[in-house]
C-alpha cells in the first residue's frame, strides 16, 4: 500500500505538517537537555552539538543528535514525497562512513529488529513452539537466532508489522498443560549477530545508549498510561498549541512509574518516528507507518516501556545493564509433579485432616510408619515480647536455631508412631481450611514422595478459640498399602497470621489445591470458606 | 518408646556431654584441605558409619542420626544463605547435578537451569528465624543418608518488598573415609504471602 507517486491527499499533508511542527517545537525546547546518541538514528540538518555531557560518555566522530522528525524543516511546503527525497539525500551525505557497514539493509541503514520473547519458554521445544506461534500468527515470519535465555525463549524478526502481528498472538496460544503462552516484543536495538559487523567501539556506544534507555525500576508501565502518542496524532490542534504541556504531562505519568526516566527515555518514545524516517528508504515498514495513525499506535506499542500488558512484567532488552535483567519470577500456585500423584496427595490430605480435625487423632496411627519422625516449630522473632496466640505450641517447638541443648533437641523430635500420635493428641483442637491449601510436591522417587502443604487453620476450643493460624507442613511419605501413603517424616511449622496479612490473602479467592476437587464440607467447615 | 525415654534421660545424657564438643565450635571449612571450597557443607563421618547404617531401629543409631542431622543442618544453613547473599554464583555448588528447585511454584531442574535461575534472581538479604531438621527414614531413601531441613525467616530481594519465606531442603550425604559432604537433592521455596506478591 504505497503512496501514489507525487501525490498525497491534502489532509494527510496537513496532518504531517502539524505533526512535524509539534515535534520540531519539542525538539527545540528540549534541545538543551542532554541526549545520548543512538547511532541507529539518522542525522539531521540540525547538527547541534550538545557538548560532551550530552553523550554520556559515548563518543562519536561526528556528533549526531537524534531528532525525532528530521524532515521537519522541510515539510512546511510540498508533498510528503518531496520531503522523503530531500531527507534521504541529506541523510546520506551526513552519515559517518562506518554507518554503511551496519545492518542488513541495502543502503546500509539498520533494519528494525525486534526481539520476540516467550516467558518461561525454556520448557518448550523450539520447533513445536514456532509452529504453534505461526499457526496463530496472521503473517508468516522468519525467526532469526532462536535461543533460550535464562528461563525464556527468544528470537528476532526484522519487521515492525510482523513484530506487531506476533504480539497479537500473545495469550491466544496454549501449551500442553493448558497454560496460556504469552509473547513479549521489544525493539532489539542491534542484535548481536549484526554486532559482528560493527566495530567494537560502535558496539560500546550502542550499549551505552541502550543502558541509558533501560529503566532500573521493576515497575511496568500500563499500556493504558501511554496516552500521548495517539493524541499527538489525532488531536493536532491541541498539540500544536501547547505541545510542551502535553509532553510534560506525559512525562509526569512516566516518571511516576519509572523514576529513572531521563531524556534518553523521552527519546525512546520517538523511536517510532525513526521508523517513519526509514520509510524514506522505502522499506515495507514505512508505508504502513505513515498511512494510518493506528499503525503509529501499534508500532509505538512495541516499545519497552509500553510493552507490558496490564499487571504483567515484560522481559527486558538484552543490552541493558547487568542488574536490569534481574527480576523475581511470577509466583504460582500449587505444584504437582503429575496428575496421578496430585490426586494421591490431595486424597491423602483430605483424609488426614478429616481425622486430625475430628477430635480424636488416634485414627492417624495408620497413617504413620512405625519409625516415623515428627517435630513442630514456631518462628523465633526477637521482637516478640507479648505472648502470642500460638504460644501454646511453644513448649513443643523445636527450633534448633535457638534451641541449643542437645538433650532437648532429642526430646522434641518425636520418634515412632505411638509417640507421634500421643504428641499430636495434646496439640490444640483445630479446624483446617482445605480451600486455603497450597501444595508443593517437590521431590519424588519410586520410594519417596516429598510435599509441603501451606494453609490456615482455626483453633476451635480454649482461650484462643476462633483465632486463625497459618502453617506449613512437610511430609515425606513412602508408598503404603492399597495406594495410600505412609508417613516417615512430618514437620509442622506454625506461625501467626496477624502481622503478615496472610489471613486475608489466604481467605480470598486464590487458586488452591482443592479448588476443583472439594468434597462436601461439614457445616463447621463451610463457615471457614471464603464467602 | 519407654525404652527410648530411659535412654534419653539417663545413660545417654553423659553420652551427650561427651559429644558436646560437636556443638561448641562451628565446623567450618575455613581450615579445609586444598580440595574443599567454602561452599561445601562438611561434617565428620560417623564412626562405624557404614556398618551401622542399616540399623535404624536401635536407639543409639537413631540418636546418632539425629545429632548428625542437626550438625549438618546448622552448618548447611549458615553456608547456604551466606552464599546466596554474598557469593551467589557459587550457590549451585551446593546442589547435586540433578537437583530440583520449586520456587514459588516454578520448577527448575538441573545445574544449568539452576545456574540461570540464580543468575536471574535479584540480589538478596536473608534472615533465618527458624530452623528444624529430621533424619529421613532409610526406607524412603534406600539407605542414602538424607536430612530434611526446614527453615523460615525473611528475605529482601533487591527491588522488591520484604517477604516472609519458608524453605525446605533434602540434603544427601556423600561420605568419604574422612568426611561427609552434604549436597542439596531438592529445594522448595515459598513466600508466605505469595498470593499478594
Amino acid at each position: 500500500m504505497s503512496l501514489p507517486s507525487g501525490h498525497t491527499t491534502g489532509h494527510t499533508d496537513q496532518v504531517v505538517q502539524r505533526r512535524a511542527r509539534c515535534w520540531d517545537i519539542y525538539q527545540r525546547r528540549f534541545s538543551s537537555r542532554s541526549e545520548p546518541v543512538n547511532p541507529g538514528m539518522h542525522s539531521s540538518s540540525h547538527q547541534q552539538q550538545d557538548g560532551d555531557a550530552a553523550m554520556h560518555g559515548a563518543h562519536m566522530d561526528s556528533p549526531v543528535r537524534y531528532t525525532p522528525y528530521a524532515i521537519s524543516p522541510y515539510n512546511r511546503k510540498g508533498s510528503f514525497r518531496k520531503q522523503d527525497q530531500t531527507h534521504v539525500n541529506m541523510e546520506r551525505e551526513q552519515k559517518p562512513p562506518e554507518r554503511r557497514m551496519e545492518g542488513n539493509m541495502p543502503d546500509g541503514t539498520l533494519g528494525s529488529w525486534f526481539k520476540i520473547t516467550v516467558p518461561f519458554g525454556i520448557k518448550y521445544n523450539e520447533k513445536w513452539l514456532l509452529n504453534l506461534i505461526q499457526n496463530e500468527c496472521s503473517v508468516p515470519f522468519v525467526p532469526v537466532e532462536f535461543h533460550y535465555e535464562n528461563m525464556h525463549a527468544s528470537f528476532f524478526v526484522e519487521n515492525a508489522s510482523i513484530a506487531y502481528a506476533l504480539k497479537n498472538v500473545s495469550g491466544k496460544i496454549w501449551d500442553e498443560d493448558n497454560e496460556k503462552i504469552s509473547i513479549f516484543v521489544n525493539p532489539a536495538g542491534i542484535p548481536h549477530f549484526v554486532h559482528r559487523e560493527l566495530k567494537s567501539e560502535k558496539v560500546e556506544q550502542i550499549k551505552l545508549a541502550m543502558n541509558q534507555q533501560c529503566d532500573v525500576s521493576q515497575e511496568a508501565l500500563d499500556i493504558q498510561r501511554l496516552p500521548f502518542y495517539p493524541d499527538m496524532v489525532n488531536r493536532d490542534t491541541k498539540m500544536a498549541s501547547n505541545p510542551r504541556k502535553c509532553m510534560a504531562a506525559s512525562l509526569d505519568v512516566h516518571e511516576e512509574n519509572i523514576p529513572t526516566v531521563t531524556s534518553a527515555g523521552e527519546m525512546d518514545k520517538w523511536k517510532g518516528i525513526e521508523l517513519g524516517e526509514k520509510c524514506a528508504d522505502r522499506s515495507p515498514v514505512c508505508t504502513t507507518f505513515l498511512d494510518t495513525s493506528s499503525n503509529i499506535n501499534s508500532i509505538l506499542e512495541l516499545f519497552p516501556k509500553v510493552l507490558c500488558l496490564d499487571g504483567q512484567q515484560s522481559p527486558r532488552a538484552t543490552l541493558c545493564g547487568t542488574e536490569a535483567h534481574k527480576r523475581l519470577p511470577t509466583c504460582k500456585g500449587s505444584f504437582f509433579g503429575s496428575e496421578m500423584l496430585k490426586n494421591l496427595v490431595l486424597q491423602f490430605l483430605q483424609q488426614y485432616y478429616l481425622i486430625y480435625d475430628s477430635g480424636d487423632r488416634q485414627g492417624l496411627l495408620s497413617a504413620y510408619h512405625d519409625e516415623a519422625c515428627f517435630s513442630l516449630s514456631i518462628p523465633f522473632n526477637p521482637e516478640d515480647s507479648a505472648p502470642s496466640r500460638f504460644c501454646k505450641f511453644f513448649k513443643d517447638s523445636r527450633n534448633i536455631k535457638i534451641l541449643k541443648d542437645p538433650y532437648l533437641r532429642g526430646e522434641l523430635l518425636k520418634h515412632t508412631k505411638l509417640d507421634i500420635v500421643d504428641s499430636l493428641s495434646v496439640l490444640p483442637k483445630t479446624q483446617h481450611d482445605l480451600s486455603s491449601f497450597l501444595v508443593d510436591m517437590w521431590y519424588q522417587t519410586e520410594w519417596m514422595l516429598c510435599f509441603s502443604v501451606n494453609g490456615v487453620f482455626k483453633e476451635v476450643e480454649g482461650q484462643s478459640q476462633g483465632s486463625v493460624l497459618a502453617f506449613t507442613r512437610t511430609f515425606i511419605a513412602t508408598p503404603g498399602s492399597s495406594s495410600s501413603l505412609c508417613i516417615v517424616n512430618d514437620e509442622l511449622f506454625v506461625r501467626d497470621t496477624s502481622h503478615q496479612g496472610t489471613q486475608s490473602a489466604l481467605f480470598t479467592l486464590v487458586p488452591t489445591a482443592f479448588s476443583s476437587s472439594v468434597p462436601a464440607f461439614s457445616q463447621e467447615q463451610q463457615k471457614m470458606l471464603p464467602s | 518408646m519407654r525404652k527410648y525415654r530411659s535412654h534419653w534421660s539417663q545413660g545417654d545424657r553423659e553420652g551427650y556431654q561427651r559429644r558436646s564438643n560437636y556443638y561448641e565450635g562451628p565446623h567450618t571449612s575455613h581450615s579445609s584441605p586444598a580440595d574443599r571450597t567454602r561452599e561445601e557443607v562438611v561434617t565428620p563421618t560417623l564412626p562405624g558409619h557404614a556398618a551401622t547404617r542399616s540399623q535404624m531401629a536401635t536407639s543409639l543409631d537413631f540418636k546418632t542420626y539425629v545429632d548428625q542431622a542437626c550438625r549438618a543442618a546448622e552448618e548447611f544453613v549458615n553456608i547456604y544463605y551466606e552464599t546466596m547473599d554474598k557469593r551467589r554464583r557459587a550457590l549451585t555448588r551446593l546442589y547435586l547435578d540433578k537437583a530440583t528447585l520449586i520456587w514459588n511454584g516454578n520448577a527448575v531442574s538441573g545445574l544449568d537451569a539452576l545456574n540461570n535461575f540464580f543468575d536471574t534472581l535479584p540480589s538478596s538479604e536473608f534472615q533465618v528465624n527458624m530452623l528444624d531438621c529430621q533424619p529421613v527414614h532409610e526406607q524412603a531413601t534406600q539407605s542414602q543418608t538424607t536430612v530434611l531441613v526446614v527453615t523460615s525467616g525473611t528475605v529482601k530481594f533487591d527491588g522488591n518488598k520484604q517477604h516472609f519465606f519458608n524453605q525446605n531442603f533434602l540434603l544427601t550425604a556423600q561420605s568419604t573415609p574422612n568426611n561427609t559432604v552434604w549436597k542439596i537433592a531438592s529445594d522448595c521455596f515459598r513466600f508466605q504471602d505469595w498470593s499478594s506478591s
